[in-house]
């Protein structure tokens, strides 16, 4: 069967006067209907990227190299600006990080969520502003007549992003990216968030790409995982895989270095930093700061293979099983 | 033994002038707040924004003047002190800021940086400032031929580790960290625990760590208080609280955080609704609104801060019945 939405070999650089920044080099991703896939990797690995790049939305100086990226069989790149609009908001869409700098400070939020169901669905304003009032209430908003009267400023930041989720779901998309929803937010506000995606996925049957640097909201509310490591792919597998058997030594680093509740000591650590710029493709990227490292590594970037089924794994000391 | 810090009912509201909209209000930040810390011993301090974890630290520090309430350092109230008795003590107390981004001067070098405590105390000239500086910098794990850079050559977790050098340049006994890893990657997050535990045995530290995270928390703490709107609600040694919280405030936080592992999914309900405005706490029990063992009594009765066991203490009038029929096991 033909994923919903398909990812291939997307290559985003990005030109900047002090040289060639390898953002994304090269990543293959598929995502299908009510699944999630969530995309975990620290800060600069190109996580974020990926999700611009999803919409096409990279920032100046960065582009699109190479690639495809696959929505129902239809190449999202090769669309003209216009029709990239209509698929922007639509049939994707995204719940960004920040809720306070992505909301407009200036209009009232049910004119705000109002923008994509005049712009998309044709709406006109009483029924529009019927259906915010709706969609208010399924994020879980109380009162939402009055809410859609309010300015962001005067909602807290669960209620903001609550807002955010809104907005991205009025056009019933079929692709939900939420790039770090809940970062900004307290654990029990995290909670409330996570589980209301966690059910309109459900519902709605949207697929989700899930962006975090928190392996505690991978195991809690994905599916399956994808691991970034500067600019590269460097394991995939189910989340429970992933978790019970991860087969990368970066994963491992992860996964060992998190502190967890009752155990005490010394906390295992990953030397060294992320390197700047992405990789130079000639070598695999985790090198440097991998225990495992052997001189093939050096020499060459290993491929992304599969070495169980539905595992795939990016490392020369990995064999094929 | 006294304690190397007493902390005494401590209290601080800051008002909000009248705007063009509305009247001046007055927001409580920290409302009575009691505690003691041993030398050595690690205090974490969790809870959610606007609790007043931050406030609270910076009270510890003498950095604001507190309402009402004292802080005793070596049994001496660095509340009552002015700024100039105050000076010769600031030795002992420092600081670890939550962003490491923008609590150091861009325009000075490491070397300065460092230098700066120094300076400021009136400890070590020439040569031998140069060469403390430097062991510094081989102490947080900082390779000393950067010492001419400036903080935008460094990465997040290396000026972290700057600004832990800097809180440690004199010798201190108290170091209050705010947030000291929450603006960290994963990988670079656990080097700085590390970094904090290794400096805290070579130096006999007190720590107080203010953080949202409780794994990170409960890592590197002996004792853990547990803030809600401006009150201590619960405090116990670290591990006994993880594992049995008596306040249905930290039973729901526990809930709250995810759990890396997917075999371990709680399916403890989340806590409804957010923090009320400090502005207008609720009656009674702050915590009543969202309390799933809230009885009729809370609403109108505040419960005290009272001890159960020896080491434990907790502001609930149920708290004997956290835990029995409560979300989690």
């Amino acid at each position: 069967m033909q994923p919903l939405l398909q990812i291939e070999n997307l290559h985003t650089y990005f030109f900047t006067s002090s040289g060639l920044v390898k953002a994304i080099n090269g990543i293959d991703l598929s995502l299908e209907a009510g699944k999630t896939l969530a995309l975990v990797g620290e800060s600069g690995c190109g996580k974020s990227m990926t999700a611009l790049s999803l919409l096409r939305l990279v920032p100046s100086p960065g582009r699109i190299t190479d690639g495809r990226i696959l929505l129902k069989g239809q190449d999202l790149l090769k669309l003209p600006p216009e029709e990239m609009r209509r698929v922007r908001g639509n049939r994707i869409s995204m719940v960004f990080q920040e809720p306070m700098t992505s909301l407009n400070p200036v209009l009232r939020v049910g004119e705000q969520i109002c923008e994509g169901l005049f712009l998309h669905q044709g709406m006109d304003k009483k029924q529009a502003l019927e259906e915010a009032c709706n969609l208010l209430e399924q994020v879980g908003i109380p009162s939402p007549e009055k809410r859609l009267r309010d300015y962001p400023h005067q909602l807290s930041g669960g209620m903001r992003q609550r807002v955010m989720i809104a907005m991205a779901l009025a056009c019933n998309p079929e692709v939900l990216v939420a790039d770090e929803p809940t970062t900004a937010l307290d654990v029990t506000i995290q909670a409330q968030i996570m589980e209301l995606l966690a059910g309109l996925k459900t519902k709605r049957q949207m697929a989700t790409l899930l962006i975090t640097h928190d392996l505690g909201i991978v195991a809690g509310f994905a599916d399956e995982v994808a691991v970034m490591y500067a600019g590269h792919i460097v394991e995939k597998a189910t989340v429970s895989d992933l978790f019970e058997n991860p087969e990368h030594p970066y994963t491992q680093g992860l996964m060992n270095c998190l502190p967890r509740f009752g155990q005490k000591g010394r906390l295992q650590t990953i030397e060294g930093q992320v390197p700047v710029g992405g990789g130079s493709g000639l070598q695999c990227n985790y090198t440097g700061r991998c225990p495992e490292s052997i001189d093939r590594c050096c020499e060459a970037l290993p491929p992304l293979e599969e070495i169980r089924p539905g595992h795939w794994v990016r490392c020369w000391r990995r064999p094929i099983t | 033994m006294t304690a190397l810090l007493q902390v005494e009912n401590l209290k601080k509201s800051f008002s909000i002038p009248a705007g063009p909209w509305q009247k001046a209000q007055t927001l409580q930040a920290v409302r009575g707040v009691s505690f003691e810390l041993q030398e050595g011993e690690t205090l974490g301090i969790v809870g959610e924004s606007g609790c007043g974890k931050s406030t609270l630290g910076k009270l510890l520090l003498a950095l604001l003047e507190a309402d009402e309430g004292r802080v005793l350092f070596e049994g001496r109230d660095l509340q009552q002190m002015s700024s100039r008795q105050l000076r010769p003590l600031r030795r002992n107390l420092q600081m670890v800021f939550q962003d490491p981004y923008s609590s150091l001067n861009p325009r000075m070098s490491v070397g300065q940086i460092l230098s700066e405590p120094f300076r400021i105390h009136g400890m070590k000239q020439g040569k031998e400032r140069r060469k403390a500086v430097e062991h510094l910098m081989e102490t947080v794990g900082l390779p000393v031929d950067y010492i001419d850079r400036y903080p935008h050559e460094f990465s997040g977790g290396q000026r972290q580790r700057i600004g832990i050098a800097r809180a440690l340049a004199v010798r201190p006994r108290l170091i209050v960290a705010d947030e000291p890893v929450s603006a960290l990657d994963l990988s670079i997050q656990a080097q700085v625990i590390n970094l904090l535990q290794d400096i805290q045995q070579d130096y006999n530290l007190t720590y107080v760590v203010i953080a949202h995270d409780l794994a990170v928390v409960e890592h590197i703490s002996d004792r853990i208080a547990v803030m809600y709107l401006g009150k201590i609600v619960e405090s116990a040694p670290a591990s006994e609280l993880i594992r049995r919280p008596k306040h249905p405030y930290s039973e729901a936080l526990l809930a709250a955080v995810p759990t890396p592992d997917p075999k371990q999914q709680r399916s403890a309900p989340s806590l409804k609704g957010e923090v009320p405005s400090p502005i207008h706490p609720p009656s009674g029990c702050p915590f009543h609104p969202r309390c799933s063992y809230a009885q009729p009594r809370c609403t109108t009765e505040v419960p005290q801060l009272n001890p159960i066991g020896s080491k434990r203490s907790v502001a609930c009038h149920y708290h004997d019945r956290v835990g029995t029929t409560g979300a989690t096991s």
